[in-house]
């Protein structure tokens, strides 16, 4: 049985749409109680991570600075790591490109000093030279995934997708690669399951968090304010697979509730969630997944 | 002959690129600066509402939201406007016998001045260069080459033509186009080593600006065209038409490659496709494979299955069927249709004597097609 812990509260945004930060730490703190069963850091992060390595928090900065995994959100989830026992230097906050995180609001570090955070085309990183090849995929990936970290979370912000139907933890992965541009025929399917699938990700991936602060759920994946809503969560689990498929749901629920159709109405149902339980991944099934939902005052 | 024989004797015998300007080979370790790309507005799109747009310039018919690239990576939608990101932005530029393209009846033993960008909208399993078509144009160091600075390398490096090649043009096709233009203007002409993978309303506007094309046609089936390309077949058919009819000189590539795409039935039915749509005269290159990219679990293609293809095509009825990639190979010289001599004698990229004059064979005095001065 698969975990998956939502944990929500109201007004995690201010009238200027800042984020009240102990709002968040404590969606992280409560989160984190619910997924491993301790209620502080010192306790919880070991049980999910070996805090003696490198770990990776790949975020997804491609919305700018309305619809990207917000710097409050990955830097007090690296608090959060760090109170648990990573050293800050180890802990490494990255996408793609430098742009696309100054885009949204990252002030880049590359040093020795507190947490790092750099895109892959920081120089001297890059992409690999050889090719992974791996079912439908064939692609370079970027070197803090492949050799710099050993340990990674999946930190997107939740998205509906034109192509894939939505955005979340295991697409998240594309920022992965050097060529996500090809892989999105289909629906993404197989692409995403196969990419996941990789040993580069699939061996280091521990946790998946969605960013479900606010969540595009039409329109996506870029920011139409008509279509984004301030919903207040996290969603987190072990089971990548889970996190998406709650994911999905959670986008679905909030379509219904603006008249919208559904993405399999669409023809944009994200099929590589299924595919990815096929693979084995994680599970696809609410008969399988266990969902902790709390609401936090 | 073995590849690694074969790029020795390559060296021995000159058959190596005359002159490279940026090595072809990128480093996916160098990055260039994102902020670098250039920032041009496409054409063939349409705008739709929420900021999204429709690409109309390959059969793809991207349909991108803000801030989304199409499948081929170089052009990106910026807030409801569609941009290229690499007009002027060569990736790869070097000097090369027009031979090398191949372009057997175009102004033989001439240069062409070869460029590419980064990108590509098919995605070949057995792309030769695919360090630099499979890429973002990030992703690889280029230089500012704007289109009257090609031009007036092509004069300096005394190349009559302006190739467009080693990656997809099309994807870089408001580049290519005014290029062209440009070196009309100062007589240089232009050629599109392309897989065609293009819509009609571009193809039709290029063919207006260019002087020659040569097209891959990768197979004679759709089933190859979705497993192996990752395209459709239909385009590159209506492109070959199109230039054929056209005043554009067509020459057609086949990389045979074993057991895919090898079979005489489907290259008789091709060449008989080819003789009903453009005639006879249309030069047919059968290319061998060599493993590359996703498909390096096959063998180079058996100098066999070339002569057989090549011997099919002829007993088909097309008048000029060339064996590629096999330098010295009997296939790579050019016969007269009508005495059955040999009016171009090539070694590689070499061209050992010509016995054309006047466009006719120097022997029987058939016309010979081609674009020969």
């Amino acid at each position: 049985m698969s975990k998956v812990v939502i944990v929500k509260t109201k007004n995690i945004y201010n009238s200027h749409h800042d984020i009240n930060a102990e709002k968040l730490l404590n969606l992280y703190q409560r989160g984190f109680y619910l997924l491993t069963g301790f209620k502080d850091s010192k306790n919880s992060i070991p049980t999910l991570f070996n805090t003696k390595t490198k770990i990776g928090i790949k975020i997804n900065t491609i919305g700018g600075k309305k619809i990207s995994t917000r710097p409050q959100v990955s830097l007090s989830l690296a608090l959060y790591l760090s109170e648990g026992g990573f050293q800050e230097k180890n802990i490494i906050i990255w996408d793609r490109t430098n742009r696309e995180l100054n885009n949204a609001d990252y002030k880049l570090n590359m040093s020795q000093r507190g947490v790092k955070v750099f895109g892959t085309d920081s120089n001297p990183i890059g992409y690999t030279q050889d090719l992974t090849i791996h079912r439908s995929i064939g692609s370079r990936f970027s070197i803090i995934q492949s050799d710099v970290i050993s340990q990674s979370i999946s930190l997107p912000i939740l998205k509906d997708h034109g192509l894939a139907g939505i955005t979340a933890g295991m697409k998240n992965y594309f920022g992965a690669i050097h060529n996500p541009n090809k892989y999105h025929d289909f629906n993404c399917n197989p692409f995403v399951a196969d990419l996941f699938d990789t040993p580069i990700i699939r061996k280091k991936h521990k946790l998946t968090v969605i960013d479900a602060l606010t969540v595009q759920f039409h329109k996506g994946p870029a920011f139409h304010s008509p279509w984004a809503e301030d919903y207040g969560a996290l969603i987190m689990s072990t089971d990548p697979v889970a996190a998406d498929y709650i994911g999905w749901q959670t986008i679905e629920t909030l379509r219904k509730e603006h008249g919208l159709p559904s993405l399999k109405q669409e023809n944009r149902e994200p099929k590589y969630i299924k595919t990815a339980e096929k693979l084995s991944l994680g599970r696809a099934d609410l008969t399988h997944i266990n969902i902790i939902k709390e609401e936090i005052t | 002959m073995k590849r690694r024989n074969f790029l020795k004797f390559s060296a021995a015998v000159g058959l190596t690129p005359k002159k490279r300007l940026i090595p072809l080979a990128s480093d996916l370790c160098a990055l260039s600066n994102d902020s670098n790309l250039s920032k041009v507005e496409a054409r063939y799109y349409k705008k739709l509402p929420d900021r999204e747009i429709e690409c109309r310039l390959c059969p793809r018919f991207c349909k991108l939201g803000d801030k989304e690239r199409g499948y081929c990576g170089v052009r990106e939608n910026m807030g409801g406007t569609y941009y290229t990101l690499v007009y002027g932005k060569a990736c790869t530029v070097q000097v090369d016998p027009i031979e090398k393209k191949p372009l057997f009846h175009f102004l033989p033993k001439t240069a062409a001045l070869s460029l590419a960008t980064a990108g590509c909208n098919v995605n070949c399993k057995f792309c030769q260069n695919w360090e630099i078509s499979q890429v973002r144009p990030e992703q690889i160091t280029h230089i500012d080459f704007p289109p009257k600075e090609v031009v007036k390398a092509a004069e300096e490096n005394n190349s009559p033509s302006i190739a467009y090649t080693y990656s997809e043009p099309t994807i870089f096709f408001e580049y290519m186009y005014d290029t062209s233009l440009e070196a009309r203007k100062k007589g240089i002409k232009n050629v599109v080593i392309t897989g065609a993978h293009i819509n009609s309303e571009p193809f039709h506007d290029l063919l207006k600006v260019v002087d020659g094309v040569k097209i891959d046609l990768k197979a004679f089936n759709q089933d190859f065209y979705t497993k192996y390309v990752r395209g459709e077949l239909q385009p590159a058919l209506d492109a070959i038409i199109a230039a054929a009819q056209s005043q554009v000189w067509l020459e057609i590539v086949y990389l045979v490659i074993p057991t895919l795409n090898d079979k005489v039935s489907e290259i008789r039915r091709m060449c008989r496709w080819l003789k009903k749509e453009i005639g006879s005269d249309v030069p047919l290159h059968f290319s061998r494979f060599y493993p590359s990219y996703l498909l390096k679990n096959l063998p180079p293609t058996p100098v066999s299955t070339l002569e057989k293809l090549r011997n099919s095509a002829l007993e088909e009825g097309l008048n000029y069927v060339y064996i590629g990639n096999i330098p010295t190979h009997e296939g790579e010289h050019t016969y007269c249709p009508n005495c059955g001599k040999i009016i171009i004698k090539r070694m590689g990229y070499l061209i050992e004597k010509i016995n054309i004059e006047k466009g006719r064979c120097a022997f029987c005095g058939h016309e010979i097609p081609g674009f020969w001065s």
